[in-house]
């Protein structure tokens, strides 16, 4: 018999990676789609994009509650495809990460391709580089340390997110049941013992996930300029 | 290879309207102050520019049609086989150089030019592990050049490529350019604001002003035209002694000329050119001496070019003078600037005894003080001697 906070490791891991995978499949066009925009919408749409940063999780959640509910068309039509019940399920929570963790990902992608800007493309496509050429062999690795930074930045909030999975999710073992909800029942149920060793895990796992993302950016050929600068001498032709 | 433009493109309040067709033989310049388009038309060429109204036939192709007439055209940039060398490189940061050359090369469908070859010709096999910013800038354009030959393109587009770079560099790279262009073949349209290294390699100019094509034709005679018109800086060395890269305007009323090499050296320090002439003896035109292991990029010719403020006019024939170049030239205009005067003389036009007519003519520009002017009465029609010393003879490449 797996122990029940094992299992909500095992569910927390899950969502959050599947989380993450789903918001670079959808982020990275969409960022890119922000960073290319001169629209007057694109003050619109970044601020949707930037709402969770600003609102309680709670807010999300119930709305998101109500539109997954089957009285609702989201949740109807999740049953008629599936033919299961939206809110209070694995798939809920993970909606409600992608949606809740969005700006995390979308944000640095963004400001990574609006900082690439056209120059090395136009190279590119100078020297007969495609659309889908320009991006996977131009793009992607100008950008690395930033889709690293999103994709970790993505995961360790999903990981850490608690109001929006209550409100959806409830909190049902091996199917919603993530970390931080067992360490609130832990807190409920007076058993302190449990609720350290869990409060203390979280905290030291995100301690080593966030110095894993800074040692990577920093190890990314990003700025080598300054040492080696000064070992060159004029050997101009 | 024929190049036919005919469209405009609006960024207000600029707008550049150019109607014109180009002959791609060898190189052709592109001139022009900052912000008279020279720049914005080689980005419309290239298909970095769609906004423009109207068409762009390189050959039998249609490049874009983006006129009334139906069916609209456009090409992409990728797909139009033109290469591009931008101002600052644009080499890709995530790639060393060899992995920026390889980029090119992979790309290009049918290749005829062998890869190493290239990189002996742009000398950048010691370079090829080098991460791009450890290049210096001069390295760098080399190989962005590099990179868009190996692309193989039909027409290369070269825009600002020195701008960045001191005399030494530019003058490495332009011989690297005259080069390149005489082995593969390679028609090359070449913007720069920088007449002096136009004057060196280009064959025929494209004057703009102000998003208007003002002059297209050879390039002594496109040199000639702008005498007349432009606006030009008085004082060479004051231009050339600011080492800012983006020095504006250095025009100066000037003779272009490219003269056959007689010696590079006749052992008094001074390199002998021959101006064919309608007159009997070959006249010998002296420049301080070119390095012994000068290699004439222009067949057996070199480009040089007389500032006109450098030559001056007697009279009578100055025999007793330390100045070693002087010659017969009747005046055939004289145009007030100011309280100056911009002499036209031309040289051979005719034998002083009558008789035939044979060799080269060639025109020589002079810039004197009015009152200069006055003292030796000057008229149109009138014979002169013109002297110049040696070092008066200029050439941007040695």
């Amino acid at each position: 018999m797996i122990s029940p906070d094992v299992l909500a490791l095992v569910t927390t891991l899950k969502m959050a990676a599947l989380t993450t995978i789903i918001l670079l499949l959808i982020g990275t066009p969409l960022a890119w789609f922000l960073a290319k925009m001169q629209s007057r919408f694109k003050v619109i749409i970044e601020a949707i994009v930037a709402l969770p940063l600003v609102l309680p999780p709670t807010v999300l959640g119930f709305y998101l509650l109500i539109a997954f509910s089957p009285q609702y068309l989201p949740g109807q039509l999740w049953q008629q495809a599936t033919g299961q019940q939206l809110a209070f399920s694995f798939s809920a929570i993970v909606i409600g990460s992608v949606l809740y963790s969005m700006p995390f990902v979308i944000q640095p992608l963004q400001k990574a391709f609006e900082q690439l800007g056209d120059p090395l493309l136009e190279a590119g496509s100078m020297l007969g580089a495609g659309t889908l050429d320009r991006f996977f062999n131009i793009v992607l690795p100008s950008t690395k340390a930033s889709f690293i930074t999103a994709a970790s930045l993505g995961f360790a909030h999903t990981v850490g997110e608690f109001g929006v999975i209550l409100m959806i999710g409830g909190n049902i073992p091996g199917e919603t049941r993530v970390l931080s909800i067992a360490l609130f029942d832990h807190v409920e149920a007076f058993d302190y013992a449990q609720a350290h060793l869990l409060a203390i895990s979280l905290l030291a796992g995100s301690m080593v996930l966030l110095s894993a993302i800074y040692l990577l950016n920093r190890a990314a050929p990003k700025t080598p300029k300054t040492a080696k600068k000064a070992k060159r001498v004029n050997n101009e032709p | 290879m024929n190049l036919n433009l005919s469209f405009q493109l609006d960024f207000p309040p600029f707008n550049l309207t150019i109607e014109q067709a180009l002959s791609l033989q060898g190189i052709t310049g592109i001139f022009g102050h900052s912000g008279s388009g020279k720049s914005t038309l080689l980005r419309a060429i290239a298909g970095l520019e769609k906004n423009l109204v109207g068409t762009i036939f390189l050959d039998d192709s249609c490049l874009i049609n983006n006129s009334d007439r139906k069916p609209k055209t456009f090409i992409k940039p990728e797909q139009r086989h033109i290469g591009l060398v931008f101002q600052d490189s644009r080499l890709f940061p995530h790639l060393n150089v060899l992995g920026n050359l390889k980029f090119a090369a992979k790309r290009c469908q049918n290749r005829r030019l062998d890869f190493n070859e290239i990189i002996k010709l742009t000398e950048l096999s010691s370079l090829l592990h080098k991460q791009v910013d450890e290049l210096s800038g001069g390295q760098k354009q080399r190989v962005a050049l590099a990179r868009a030959i190996l692309a193989e393109p039909k027409l290369l587009l070269l825009d600002e490529p020195l701008s960045a770079l001191d005399r030494q560099a530019k003058a490495s790279l332009l011989k690297l350019m005259l080069n390149i262009q005489k082995q593969l073949q390679l028609p090359i349209l070449y913007v720069s604001h920088s007449m002096d290294e136009l004057q060196q390699v280009c064959d025929k100019l494209l004057v703009l002003s102000q998003g208007k094509v003002i002059g297209y034709g050879g390039i002594h005679q496109m040199i000639h035209q702008l005498n007349y018109t432009q606006n030009h800086t008085q004082n060479y060395a004051q231009s050339h002694a600011s080492h800012n890269a983006q020095v504006e305007n250095d025009l100066h009323q000037q003779t272009s000329l490219s003269l056959p090499i007689k010696t590079l050296d006749n052992g008094h320090g001074l390199a002998v050119l021959s101006l064919s002439s309608a007159l009997d003896e070959q006249q010998e035109i002296y420049l301080p001496a070119l390095a012994k292991n000068t290699e004439p990029l222009h067949e057996q010719t070199l480009r040089c070019f007389i500032l006109a403020s450098d030559i001056s006019i007697s009279l009578i024939e100055p025999f007793n003078s330390s100045i070693v170049n002087h010659l017969f030239a009747k005046i055939t205009a004289l145009n007030s600037q100011g309280n100056k005067v911009l002499v036209t003389a031309l040289y051979g036009g005719k034998k002083k005894n009558g008789g035939e007519k044979k060799g080269q003519e060639q025109i020589f520009f002079v810039n004197i003080s009015t009152f200069s002017q006055q003292q030796l009465a000057l008229k149109i029609g009138q014979s002169v001697y013109l002297q110049f010393k040696a070092g008066a003879v200029r050439t941007y490449l040695y």
